[in-house]
């Protein structure tokens, strides 16, 4: 890389770095403005909306199976039915992601065995 | 969702270790197609890690890489991957009400991508406030370890393994889908919730099938907002046009 590619990179990681810590550093400022009992309450409300939404998005995107398959999108399907189960019977965090990736990969090895036989 | 504090015996750091353990599965094989990605850019191995350890910001990488091999203007680089970031803002006020006034927080904020503030969103909250520094410090460095360790493993024999375990690749990511809805899954008890989220969801699917998987995000975020907010002023009216109803 020659010097001004990496001043670029510099320059994307500081960028990087600084979107991440600034909007905290302006919140606690906020917070501390506000001096409420309960910082919660001090939140713009939309913000408090805003997060499960990202999340919410996060998980829509994540859904899109690499190949679009319709073995692809049924093993998607299964995965989060799947999950959700073990999640309502379990209500913890490792079991029901390890269920839906094992339903989701043996409907995929299914879906593959049955299009390769 | 009912999550536990820390077991006994296990330390805030080693919980936020265990309970990052689902984000491999998405992380690395996308840091494995990064660091063969860089390389057959033209960037060597050494590169490619030293971008996923310094940016660690997986959209912005792969753009980085392929605007300087395509020759774009270096100022142009520079705020195309700066963009496609901007998301990011929202995520430090966020979690801001959970975290102590450490000086060490906003540097710690290099490690919050968007799978580790879903995370983060549900699970500071859960725990005591003395445990919460080291529970990120811990969930973060996993994150941050294993795209650093995929990138180099896909700069050193990514066309290799790719071409050995299709398969694996094709089927590990579905841990992060899963992860979002067992963090989401508590929200839908309220119908408001389950309305707006399912809104999100289906919006924010359609834009990444559509091949607009960074601009989904924002776009269903506000939609989900819009979602919320209309269902919220709609049963307020219910509930007033109900009581003028039996005052009259």
């Amino acid at each position: 890389m020659d010097s001004k590619l990496w001043l670029a990179l510099l320059v994307t990681a500081v960028g990087t770095l600084m979107m991440r810590a600034l909007p905290l550093l302006w919140m606690r400022r906020h917070l501390v403005r506000k001096q409420a009992a309960n910082p919660l309450d001090a939140m713009p409300p939309w913000l408090t909306v805003l997060g499960p939404l990202m999340i919410a998005a996060m998980f829509g995107v994540s859904l899109v199976p690499a190949s679009s398959t319709p073995a692809a999108w049924l093993a998607t399907a299964m995965g989060v039915l799947v999950t959700y189960v073990v999640w309502k019977r379990t209500q913890s965090l490792g079991w029901p992601v390890f269920a839906g990736v094992a339903v989701y990969g043996a409907v995929i090895v299914l879906g593959t065995a049955t299009a390769s036989g | 969702m009912t999550l536990q504090a820390a077991p006994r015996g296990l330390r805030s750091w080693q919980l936020g270790a265990r309970e990052a353990i689902p984000l491999l599965g998405g992380y690395i094989p996308v840091a494995i197609s990064f660091g063969l990605i860089a390389v057959q850019a033209g960037f060597t191995g050494w590169e490619a890690v030293l971008i996923s350890t310094l940016v660690y910001a997986g959209a912005s990488q792969f753009l980085f890489v392929a605007m300087v091999a395509a020759g774009a203007p270096l100022w142009f680089v520079v705020v195309m991957t700066l963009l496609i970031n901007a998301r990011h803002v929202v995520y430090g006020p966020n979690i801001a009400p959970w975290l102590s006034s450490s000086r060490w927080w906003p540097w710690l904020m290099h490690g919050l991508t968007d799978q580790i503030f879903a995370l983060s969103h549900v699970r500071l909250p859960q725990l005591p406030a003395p445990d919460r520094m080291g529970w990120f410090v811990g969930a973060s460095l996993v994150a941050w370890f294993s795209w650093i360790g995929g990138t180099a493993l896909g700069a050193v024999a990514g066309k290799e393994l790719t071409q050995r375990w299709p398969l694996l690749a094709e089927v590990m990511p579905f841990a992060l889908p899963a992860l979002f809805l067992v963090l989401l899954a508590p929200k839908f008890a309220s119908r408001l919730w389950a309305i707006t989220l399912g809104a999100t969801v289906v919006v924010a699917l359609l834009f990444a099938f559509y091949g607009m998987k960074n601009a989904a995000i924002p776009i269903a975020a506000v939609a989900g907002a819009l979602v919320y907010y209309g269902l919220s002023i709609l049963s307020r009216d219910r509930v007033r046009r109900g009581g003028e109803t039996k005052d009259g």
